[in-house]
């Protein structure tokens, strides 16, 4: 534990480093290839031409209260460097070559920091694209920047917000997301509580921005099921006692649905699961993690949740479109981090870096940076049926995330693993 | 005992306009509490189920007070840092038991238990002597100030040693994950609580044992009452401090300890523990400790039943609401002299 912790330091520093030190060398080798290229005869096999490189800018909340899930991701950027790297770059449609550089930055988990580091990025190093924000909060700070200055920005965080003006309503036209939301998560709960032939629930969820938008989006979708919320409260992530069993209890709600991230959903689940032993537990997406078992036990046995694909590639039916790319990622990762346990937000920093690279491998060489930032933007718009750690995504100029909540699946927790909850399963 | 609960002597002498008052109150309290249950169709289990649930949180509260009550009575200063003292016990605890040795699990957490407790009370006393102790002759405000910043560098400190992730701390009973449900009836009892309030009474036993049978303790009471005569009568009192703080720190990492099973800590867990300890002292009137001990079973108990009967979401704002009503109308809390609480 000790010395991974000091591992995790270490790397952690170098990581810094490296992303400080690396943007010093670039301006070298575009002035060097020209000169080659036209007098570059004797070599025997046409070299494909070298263009400029790209350059992606990664932040991560790789400390702070975010870490857990800005590790992981950092891992990924770090991890599709390399393989970057081992292809030699990406190839354009003009057969261009460039390297692409991912430079990887910490935002502490603090909307300032994300704020000055992006503009840092923009400004200073001239990146094409951000995949930029672990968090909701550090996201949205840097919303208005990356607008501003006219650069598209691939966020990792879940909020609606991200991409969409919430006065407005309209997508922003320079933020996109990969991140399936508490919308998606409520219509994939709402499917199942219909298919099982619940009518009455309970919803608890964390006083939380998350919690609340849990809520909200179960207000929005249950109804339309025909599923009534008998009875909704919230809880602190700190609290210790649940007086919401005994509203639970008296209310006669046949499912408690609870809208958390573990640990708090886990305490959540236990003091239920002790009240109540028979009824009917249903997470939201935020507990798919090996974390809800490990902090409930036994409580957590048989409680349902929809969950991304890449949780549980190996279960799903070989026909799946996705299991394949989810299985090769998860290797990768494997792999890369030397036996790291996978996790969604790994699948959430893959897809984002897929997204830019697909929108890079669209730019024909000799550019302006401007002009490539505004291309990019337009080849996100234009991504269809780009397969992802949690499904299909198609984008468009109205719909900037292209999820449909159907790529969810639901997932039952057995033995304490998460395993694989098909529809012709539920009952 | 409750002498806390008292107006002040020069804002109001009528004591007994005081007491009806309260018990107006009170009754008022207790009178909307059923009418708001009764739209739940709450009857006597569950208001019990709820009133057993808020006296184990409301224990934690207390041994958190009587770590507030200790330092204050001895140095004058309201020490902030309690909360991360509750917050460094059980995470130390669970970094050592997670270690496996040695194999036995129930001695390994007696062990680390106990361990954490002796390291976070050198905490303490490291606290005392580097951060205030230099700070001596600076007003009580000025140390105040400073306990917070020694609380928001114990957090950082915890949180780069440990990152922001939850620890598991096994169940005393079982040593396992899985906590025990003991049933009467309709009614719930985890066995964890009876951990806490086990814990709670042995504390307040080898506080009124160490106070009022030793030669140690009573110095310190000495010092209470009175710096200057004490030091005149050859007790050292910056000593006296530093026991305090540590005896304080060692009591709020059992605090945190005892309530481990019943959460997941995390780095940032003593913010709120240490605040709601703080209500509760200062519903104790701050110098008493059986004062501090009523104020925090007091809490406990009203917020979980407030929590049940209306919006839980609001449960913290109960605690904070209850901080402001006390400081306004019993602001001698804060002033109140030693001297007489002694008499008391």
């Amino acid at each position: 534990m000790g010395r991974l912790r000091i591992g995790s330091v270490v790397a952690l520093v170098a990581v810094l480093l490296a992303a400080c030190a690396a943007p010093t060398p670039t301006p070298a080798p575009p002035a060097a290839t020209p000169t080659v290229a036209p007098a570059a005869p004797p070599t025997p096999t046409p070299a494909p031409k070298v263009g400029s490189p790209y350059k992606i800018g990664f932040i991560a909340s790789i400390t702070g209260p975010g870490a857990s899930l800005g590790i992981p991701e950092r891992n990924v950027a770090q991890m599709v460097q390399e393989q970057l790297k081992a292809q030699g770059g990406i190839v354009g449609p003009d057969g261009v070559r460039h390297e692409v550089q991912i430079l990887i930055f910490d935002d502490e988990s603090k909307n300032d920091t994300a704020a000055s580091v992006a503009r840092r990025l923009i400004e200073q190093e001239g990146v094409v694209v951000l995949v930029a924000g672990t968090l909701s909060g550090p996201s949205l700070a840097m919303v208005p920047i990356a607008t501003e200055a006219k650069v598209p920005m691939i966020s990792m965080a879940s909020a609606r917000a991200i991409i969409e003006d919430p006065e407005t309503k309209k997508m922003r036209e320079w933020i996109f997301k990969p991140v399936p939301e508490n919308l998606h998560s409520a219509q994939m709960q709402a499917d199942y509580l219909k298919a099982v032939g619940i009518t009455k629930v309970c919803h608890l969820y964390e006083n939380t921005a998350y919690g609340q938008d849990t809520f909200a989006s179960a207000q929005a979708v249950f109804p339309q099921a025909g599923i009534e919320i008998v009875y909704g409260d919230a809880f602190e992530r700190t609290a210790t006692e649940f007086p919401q069993v005994e509203k639970v209890k008296a209310s006669g709600c046949q499912a408690v649905v609870i809208g958390s991230i573990p640990p708090a959903s886990a305490l959540v689940n236990v003091a239920v699961r002790d009240a109540l032993p028979e009824i009917r537990i249903v997470h939201g997406h935020g507990s798919c993690s090996p974390d809800l078992v490990k902090n409930a036990g036994a409580a957590a046995e048989g409680t349902v949740m929809p969950c991304g694909k890449i949780l549980v590639a190996d279960q799903l039916p070989d026909t799946d479109p996705v299991k394949q790319l989810n299985l090769d990622f998860v290797k990768a990762y494997q792999d890369f981090t030397k036996g790291e346990p996978i996790s969604t937000f790994a699948g959430h920093a893959y897809d984002a870096l897929q997204w830019a690279i697909a929108a890079l491998k669209t730019l024909p060489d000799g550019l302006s940076l401007a002009e490539q930032r505004a291309k990019v933007r337009e080849a996100l718009e234009g991504l269809r049926n780009l397969p992802g750690t949690h499904g299909i995504f198609n984008l468009s100029p109205d719909d900037h995330l292209g999820f449909n909540y159907t790529d969810f699946v639901m997932v039952v927790v057995k033995d304490g693993k998460f395993q694989l909850l098909p529809r012709d399963q539920w009952k | 005992m409750v002498r806390g609960w008292r107006w002040g002597e020069r804002a109001w002498t009528k004591e007994g306009a005081w007491r009806g008052g309260v018990a107006l109150a009170a009754l008022g309290m207790l009178a909307l509490l059923v009418l708001l249950g009764r739209r739940h169709g709450f009857g006597a289990p569950e208001y019990l189920q709820f009133l057993l649930d808020g006296l184990r949180g409301g224990s934690i509260y207390a041994l958190v007070a009587l770590g507030f009550v200790l330092v204050y009575r001895v140095t004058g200063v309201i020490n902030f840092a309690q909360g991360a003292f509750v917050m460094l016990g059980p995470m130390l605890t669970a970094s050592f038991y997670e270690r496996g040795w040695p194999p036995t699990p129930g001695l390994r957490l007696a062990l680390a238990a106990l361990l954490s407790i002796g390291i976070v009370a050198g905490i303490g006393v490291a606290v005392e002597r580097w951060a205030l102790y230099p700070a001596r002759r600076a007003s009580p405000l000025t140390r105040i100030i400073i306990t917070v910043g020694v609380y928001l560098i114990l957090e950082g400190a915890a949180l780069l040693l440990w990152g922001p992730y939850a620890k598991v701390i096994p169940s005393f009973t079982t040593l396992s994950l899985a906590d025990p449900t003991l049933r009467f009836g309709a009614l719930r009892i985890k066995a964890q609580s009876l951990w806490i309030w086990g814990a709670l009474g042995v504390s307040l036993l080898a506080l009124a044992l160490f106070f009022g049978r030793t030669t140690l303790g009573k110095a310190m009471r000495a010092c209470a009452v009175n710096r200057l005569a004490a030091q005149l009568m050859g007790i050292r009192v910056d000593a006296m401090s530093t026991l305090a703080f540590g005896l304080a720190a060692a009591l709020g990492a059992m605090a945190g300890i005892v309530l481990g099973p019943a959460t997941r800590p995390t780095y940032e867990m003593g913010l709120e523990l240490g605040l709601k300890g703080f209500v509760a002292a200062i519903m104790g009137g701050l110098v008493s400790f059986p004062g501090a001990v009523l104020g925090g079973l007091l809490l406990g108990a009203l917020e979980n039943l407030w929590a049940g009967v209306t919006v839980a979401g609001f449960k913290d704002l109960f605690a904070f609401i209850i901080l402001i009503l006390v400081l306004l109308i019993h602001p001698q809390g804060f002033a109140g002299s030693e001297a007489e609480v002694e008499r008391a």
